[in-house]
């Protein structure tokens, strides 16, 4: 409810005063937004409008001045399309994020599940397991380059722990690279999905479980049908922001690796911005990052339309008792 | 019955323990490994069998790396191309500039929001796009743009694109604190003839200070550990602490890890304990309404 109702349709025009003060309204409302405006405005459509320019017309640096540029159509699409790197940075890019989601996903719910109900030692748990989020990524990159090197802590520890002399090449063996650079994403952000996590499990209200107990529920059946259906929309979120984000992922993957061992971690970010910055084929840049970008906004809308989905019925719920109480 | 009843609670109390331990070693070491490497002799840093301590525990990596400390500057590791209190300064501007304009016009459209509906539930979502949108689609582009209206290399231009990538998580959450604000406080100063405005700035802002402190904090948080934006808009002038951190990644020196441990650390700590400090916030600053309390 806004605080200035708007009269029911049909009434005679409303008096003078009234009119002015909702021209008023209407200013001040976009005054509240012009500062979004004036962004968009000056920051966002021209480097958007410029990036049209370019996967429409030939350009490199060593091309003269681009605005002379030679116009070509849908060629560069077509050579991007064609391009096998390109595929095999979206399958890479897809396997990277869904593998990391799924792992951020699972520890992050268990560790919020063993945390929801307070213990002893809560919160000093808590403090720790956040930290990893708290690690600027590059640095993430570079310790991780500290630890990993084959006969590095991780290694020693590891053939210490299973008695067996376990060395695997993390980063320099091209069919585990990518490998780990989704451990190190599933270190570095599962903190995300135990935060969302366990502040869903702790909004749960009481009752209903309570309820299920006093019927003689085990904890099992509770968790599965009753637990896990109210945190519906939460589970979704922590999903979908993780993997969305997991697309993007650009410095820990450029930090450590710059696409390598070969090409084994040259996802979507990494093959983009070699195109760009190290080929210097900013027109072929341009024409990749459309693509790319028309298909996140796919993956993105369909990602807003769940999750407004399950806000409004999440809205919905919350409003009846409170209407109830009023 | 009773008997076996708390027995089981007791396992089950060690269970838990026992995972969320091995946890909390999993997600600490890491952390534990660069704070150690950041006070070893350069023999130490990738020796096998490896380290554990720091033995004896030096300051060197420290003041080579931050100060260039003219003794240890002729060891065969010492860097002195580097600027890392420049880059501290770099950073510390444009993140919290970022930020501050990020909290100040995002509360104010998180005000219209929740009061006037600005903008609908699908516009408010739609604006996430600016944040979950991967930026590298864009940011070859914007640096052209940049490099013609003279923004490229400078703080300004890092600070208007951090502003705009954190607006969608600043509005989000300060909107959550806004529509915790009692709206009889406002029809109040209404009746008494306060203009919309002074509204906004002198009774509904200073209410929810505590909650902008958290989302200036939340929001430092992602501008201050930015990679991606920084590597391309900045180059020479202008570098902040992660890029300055990444130039060891080429340096010719060869692996100096103990110097790159005590630059990342200066780094993280920070972070850190504004994570720490705003910990029962972060859960709102991701949660974009989906949780209820």
């Amino acid at each position: 409810m806004a605080v200035a109702a708007a009269p029911a349709a049909g009434l005679p025009p409303p008096p003078a005063r009234v009119v002015s003060r909702r021209r008023a309204i209407r200013l001040f409302k976009i005054s509240l937004l012009s500062p979004l405006i004036v962004m968009f405005a000056l920051v966002l459509m021209p480097a958007l409008l410029l990036q049209l320019y370019f996967s429409f017309h030939q350009w490199t640096v060593y091309l003269g001045t681009w605005w002379d540029a030679e116009f070509v159509g849908l060629d560069l699409f077509q050579e991007v399309l064609t391009d096998p790197r390109f595929g095999w940075a979206i399958v890479r890019s897809l396997l990277f994020a869904t593998g990391s989601t799924i792992g951020c996903f699972v520890f992050g719910f268990l560790l919020a599940y063993l945390m929801y109900e307070p213990f002893r030692g809560n919160a000093v748990y808590y403090i720790i397991f956040i930290l990893p989020m708290l690690t600027v990524p590059v640095v993430v990159a570079y310790t991780a380059e500290m630890m990993l090197y084959q006969s590095g802590p991780i290694n020693d520890i590891l053939s210490r722990l299973s008695g067996t002399e376990f060395k695997p090449a993390w980063l320099s063996d091209p069919n585990i690279a990518l490998a780990t650079v989704g451990l190190l994403e599933i270190w570095n952000w599962t903190p995300f999905s135990f935060i969302i996590m366990l502040a869903g499990l702790s909004a749960i209200p009481k009752e209903p479980i309570e309820a299920a107990e006093i019927l003689g529920a085990s904890k099992w059946r509770i968790f599965w049908e009753v637990q896990l259906p109210l945190l519906r929309p939460v589970i979704l979120l922590a999903l979908v922001l993780r993997f969305l984000e997991a697309m993007a992922e650009f410095p820990k993957t450029w930090a450590l690796f710059q696409g390598g061992p070969g090409s084994a971690t040259e996802t979507l970010p990494i093959y983009i911005f070699m195109t760009t910055w190290q080929y210097f084929q900013i027109s072929k840049g341009a024409a990749m990052s459309y693509i790319v970008m028309l298909m996140m906004i796919v993956i993105v809308l369909l990602a807003i339309r769940l999750l407004r989905r399950e806000k409004q019925s999440l809205d919905k719920m919350y409003e009846q008792p409170s209407k109830a109480e009023g | 019955m009773a008997m076996t009843k708390s027995r089981r609670r007791r396992i089950t109390m060690i269970i838990r323990y026992a995972v969320l331990s091995v946890w909390a070693l999993i997600a600490f070491f890491p952390i534990y490994w660069i704070v150690s490497t950041s006070f070893k002799i350069d023999t130490q840093w990738f020796a096998w069998p490896p380290f554990y301590f720091p033995n004896p525990p030096t300051f060197s990596n420290y003041m080579n790396v931050w100060f260039g400390a003219e003794e240890y500057t002729s060891t065969q590791y010492a860097i002195s191309s580097q600027k890392p209190l420049i880059s501290l300064w770099n950073s510390t501007v444009i993140a919290t500039c970022s930020t501050f304009l990020a909290v100040l016009f995002g509360s104010i459209i998180a005000y219209g929001v929740s009061r006037y509906r600005v903008l609908s539930d699908l516009r408010m979502f739609q604006l996430l796009m600016l944040r979950m949108i991967p930026p590298i689609v864009i940011v070859a582009p914007l640096s052209l743009y940049y490099t013609a209206v003279g923004l490229i290399d400078t703080r300004t231009g890092l600070i208007l694109v951090y502003f705009l990538t954190t607006l969608p998580y600043a509005v989000w959450m300060t909107k959550s604190f806004i529509d915790e604000v009692p709206r009889e406080v406002e029809q109040a100063a209404e009746i008494l003839g306060a203009s919309r405005w002074r509204t906004v700035f002198e009774i509904v802002l200073p209410l929810i200070r505590s909650g902008l402190v958290a989302t200036f904090l939340f929001i430092l948080i992602l501008t201050w550990s930015e990679y991606l934006l920084a590597l391309i808009i900045t180059k020479t002038n202008v570098a902040t602490l992660p890029i300055e951190l990444s130039k060891y990644q080429g340096s010719t020196e060869g692996r100096v890890y103990g110097r790159q441990a005590a630059l990342a650390v200066g780094i993280t700590i920070p972070l850190m304990i504004v994570g720490v400090i705003i910990r029962k916030h972060l859960a709102r600053g991701f949660s974009f309404g989906m949780v209820r309390r």
